[in-house]
């Protein structure tokens, strides 16, 4: 507690510690690039981030909503739903822009309406959100009766997946937008103060009038949005809409913001973190893919690291 | 009055003797000697921070004593841990209930010793027969097999000391036990107590209301200073002579008043009260209080623990949801029930707890300082970016102003003392030009010179005009600060006085006011 026994010779292995997610995923990176056949190259970096815009995205939105200290297990389930309703949009001759917005709309009220239900009733995010999971891949699922949808709209696949742009891929780009967008909302703008304090303190924050509650709906509304676009990514990618094309991504998600160094118990985080949770994930998955390992196994390979990622990272 | 015998009786369930505590260079405790009799109430009374609950923590075995030793029914005890001593039956009933809401009070007697069936199976008949056998053992009103969420305050109290006994508790701490109580409930626990007693049980008493006190106990001790006086007799003594002997002596204070203006020119009236309130009440504890405070005047807010002080000045910062009454700021009215509104109308509020209340911990200092204007730092409206300069400016000035130790503005605050967190909490305040600035106990857990620092802090606050409610269970300081004092008891204001009282009388005041509107209420509640 005293700010005089704190020794200054600390402050390079506070660094290291606060760094160390950072030190790990060098290292594997490392390892990749010496013993996984053409990993160095321009053409693997580009796929890997490209494989990992769609975590990237969502893993923005969701870390809102943890530094908030809730957590929105819903975000797969709404990517899969959100894709299916901009599939039937552009079935229905929807201009490919209005059936964007649109879509991002809903996401907007599917996390408003979790907001909602968080804060005014009191019911703690992972019942509501599970609860949200489980609606939105029915709802998914019912619409066509597990149909996929063909998507022959070539703007909306360019404009989301296949496209690109000063020779930078389109899903590269949204990474990059995104990022910049959740940065200057959580480190640059006030409302970005007020989602620390909230999940700081949420008591002193109310003392100081913060309306925690106004904070946490719009943190939920803003995670809402990023699922629904990387809905539509996946979407274009897949130039369908599969009902199921986000299950699962949840967890992904919720490990990038984590292993970025967001604490799951609110207060702490940082996007840029969570976008090279994401990235880490990504070239984990990839790397272990060009050593030739089984699916199976790279799934008990990335767990483990990841476990190991985040206890070193406990604060 | 009666000097402790240095013997031991010959009947002291516990003797703790000659016991002194240091903290680093603070002694905390000097010499003190204290006895408990089998059957005997022995209430402790002193100020907070005279040493009560380090005495009470060295006899639990919390803390280590520096000097002397501690007897227990004849054993000595001194070297044994907290665990040891809880077996050999030294229990603490805390004021926070330790028990299970959602399990039966017999589940509760129980819990961890559970009567088994064919060496598996809970016995939960055989359970509850014990519970209640043991329960009528003591005359107690409680159903065995009541789920322990639905009882009413007092009887988790019951069960919670049942528990303690039946695992053979002879001695029990009771710290302030009828905070949580209302008046029915504090006769329930009189006879449970009663009860004890009968069954041979010693009992240390904690408390700050002298009249229960003088009511239930064989004797009373005081600490002051981590010196005991007494034991006294309670049939011989008066609520004016304790309150004479908790109070430090004229010219012994422990802080040397402040060499600068210690009396202000009394504030000037000037037509429009700074804070006018008007029958302000919330359903629970505050009950139509009216009072108002000219600008820069220091109005001192006195009563005992529970008096519903902090319940007024949060009311008045409107962060209590069911608050009804009317308050005005500087002639303007202020919605209650709305930080947001009271913040606008220029109501500040100083928190009694500062790390739950006052500080997100884990934020920087500069972001704990701009939390309650952010939006007075937003470049380019609503959507502008932080003006972090001008933040960094803000920490800068109040850094220099209020003498904050500190690395810079971006250590995290819960790495400063509590003095320099508290000027923190204050300069966030002070940083949005209050018109009202509402202070609970501002100078608690801070040290010597961090009190001085904040006495003359709101000297300086209320010299620039801002009106100052001061909440503080510090009598000395309510009276060197406030330019009057009202005096709060169960819910009400029921006197404004002067400051020029001592603290013997002023404490004196307080007890007498309190056990004047408790026994009003029972009368109102018997009618």
């Amino acid at each position: 507690m005293k700010p005089s026994s704190m020794p200054m010779r600390s402050a390079a292995m506070d660094f290291f510690r606060d760094h160390i997610t950072y030190v790990i995923f060098l290292a594997i990176t490392l390892y990749f690039v010496l013993f996984a056949p053409h990993f160095a190259s321009v053409s693997t970096a580009s796929a890997v981030l490209r494989i990992t815009a769609i975590v990237s995205v969502m893993a923005i939105g969701m870390t809102f909503v943890i530094i908030c200290g809730e957590i929105d297990l819903s975000v797969g389930s709404v990517a899969s739903f959100s894709g299916m309703i901009g599939a039937l949009l552009l079935d229905q001759s929807v201009p490919t822009y209005v059936a964007a917005l649109l879509v991002l709309g809903t996401g907007a009220a599917i996390g408003a309406v979790s907001g909602l239900l968080v804060t005014k009733l009191r019911i703690p995010s992972f019942l509501v959100t599970l609860g949200m999971l489980s609606i939105f891949s029915g709802l998914a699922l019912t619409i066509t009766g597990t149909r996929p949808v063909s998507i022959v709209d070539d703007d909306f696949s360019n404009l989301f997946w296949n496209g690109s742009f000063l020779a930078v891929q389109a899903p590269i780009w949204w990474t990059m937008v995104l990022t910049a967008a959740g940065y200057y909302l959580l480190h640059q703008m006030p409302y970005g103060r007020r989602v620390y304090a909230t999940g700081g303190n949420a008591v002193a924050a109310r003392f100081s009038g913060v309306r925690t509650d106004g904070v946490k709906i719009f943190a939920f509304v803003l995670c809402g949005m990023t699922a629904s676009l990387a809905g539509l990514m996946l979407a274009a990618r897949s130039t369908a809409g599969n009902p199921s094309l986000g299950a699962g991504l949840e967890l992904d998600v919720i490990a990038a913001v984590i292993i970025g160094g967001t604490s799951l118990f609110g207060g702490y985080g940082s996007i840029v973190g969570s976008v090279v949770g994401a990235i880490f994930i990504g070239i984990l998955g990839f790397g272990l893919l060009v050593l030739g390992l089984s699916t199976s196994i790279q799934e008990v390979i990335k767990g483990a690291i990841i476990i190991i990622a985040v206890s070193l990272n406990r604060r | 009055m009666a000097e402790a015998k240095t013997s031991t009786s010959r009947n002291a369930i516990v003797a703790m003797q000659r016991i002194s505590k240091s903290f680093g260079a603070n002694r905390v405790l000097s010499n003190v000697s204290f006895e408990v009799m089998a059957g005997e109430t022995h209430a402790l009374l002193g100020e907070n921070g005279a040493g009560k609950s380090t005495l009470m923590k060295i006899l639990m075995g919390a803390y280590r004593t520096d000097e002397g030793r501690i007897l227990f029914a004849g054993e000595d005890v001194t070297a044994l841990s907290l665990r040891e001593r809880i077996d050999r039956g030294i229990a603490m009933i805390f004021q926070e209930l330790s028990v299970l809401p959602n399990r039966s009070v017999a589940e509760n007697l129980f819990i961890l010793r559970e009567p088994l069936a064919f060496g598996l199976r809970v016995d939960a008949r055989k359970m509850v027969r014990d519970a209640q056998a043991l329960i009528e053992r003591y005359a107690f009103s409680l159903d065995a097999s009541a789920r322990v969420g639905d009882l009413a305050f007092a009887q988790r109290q019951m069960v919670e000391i049942l528990k303690a006994i039946s695992r053979g508790a002879k001695l029990l701490v009771m710290d302030e036990p009828t905070s949580s109580l209302t008046i029915h409930e504090e006769e329930t626990l009189f006879r449970t107590i009663g009860q004890l007693k009968q069954n041979g049980i010693g009992i240390v008493y904690i408390s700050h209301r002298m009249a229960d006190v003088l009511r239930l106990s064989d004797r009373i001790s005081i600490i002051k200073d981590g010196r005991l006086v007494g034991p006294l007799d309670p049939d011989s003594t008066s609520i004016e002579q304790i309150a004479a002997m908790m109070s430090r002596p004229k010219g012994e204070a422990s802080l040397p008043t402040v060499a600068a203006p210690a009396k202000r020119p009394p504030a000037m009236p000037v037509g429009t009260p700074a804070l006018e309130v008007r029958d302000l009440a919330t359903s629970r504890k505050l009950s139509a209080v009216s009072f108002s405070i000219d600008p820069g005047e220091i109005v001192g807010l006195a009563g005992l623990v529970g008096s519903g002080r902090s319940t007024l000045g949060k009311a008045l910062f409107g962060i209590l949801p069911d608050v009804s009454g009317h308050i005005t700021v500087a002639g303007e009215p202020v919605r209650p029930g709305s930080v947001n509104g009271a913040i606008a109308a220029g109501i500040a509020l100083v928190p009694e707890d500062r790390r739950l209340e006052g500080l997100v911990g884990g934020r920087s200092i500069e972001e704990n300082l701009s939390l309650p204007r952010l939006s007075d730092f937003s470049l380019a409206g609503p959507f502008g970016p932080m003006a972090k300069a001008r933040i960094t400016a803000l920490f800068r000035q109040y850094r220099d102003d209020l003498n904050i130790l500190c690395r810079g503005p971006l250590q995290k605050a819960q790495e400063l003392s509590g003095g320099n967190q508290q000027k923190i909490v204050f300069a966030k305040w002070l940083a949005m030009k209050p018109k009202l600035l509402v202070l609970d106990e501002p100078t608690s857990g801070v040290d010597v010179n961090a009190k001085r620092d904040m006495r003359e802090l709101v000297r300086r606050t209320a010299g620039e005009g801002v009106a100052v409610l001061l909440i503080s269970s510090e009598l000395e300081e309510l009276l060197d600060l406030s330019d009057r004092i009202l005096v709060m008891a169960q819910g009400l204001i029921t006197r404004s006085i002067g400051s020029a009282h001592d603290e013997a009388g002023l404490r004196a005041l307080l007890q007498a006011e309190a056990a004047r509107q408790s026994s009003a209420r029972a009368q109102g509640v018997a009618a």
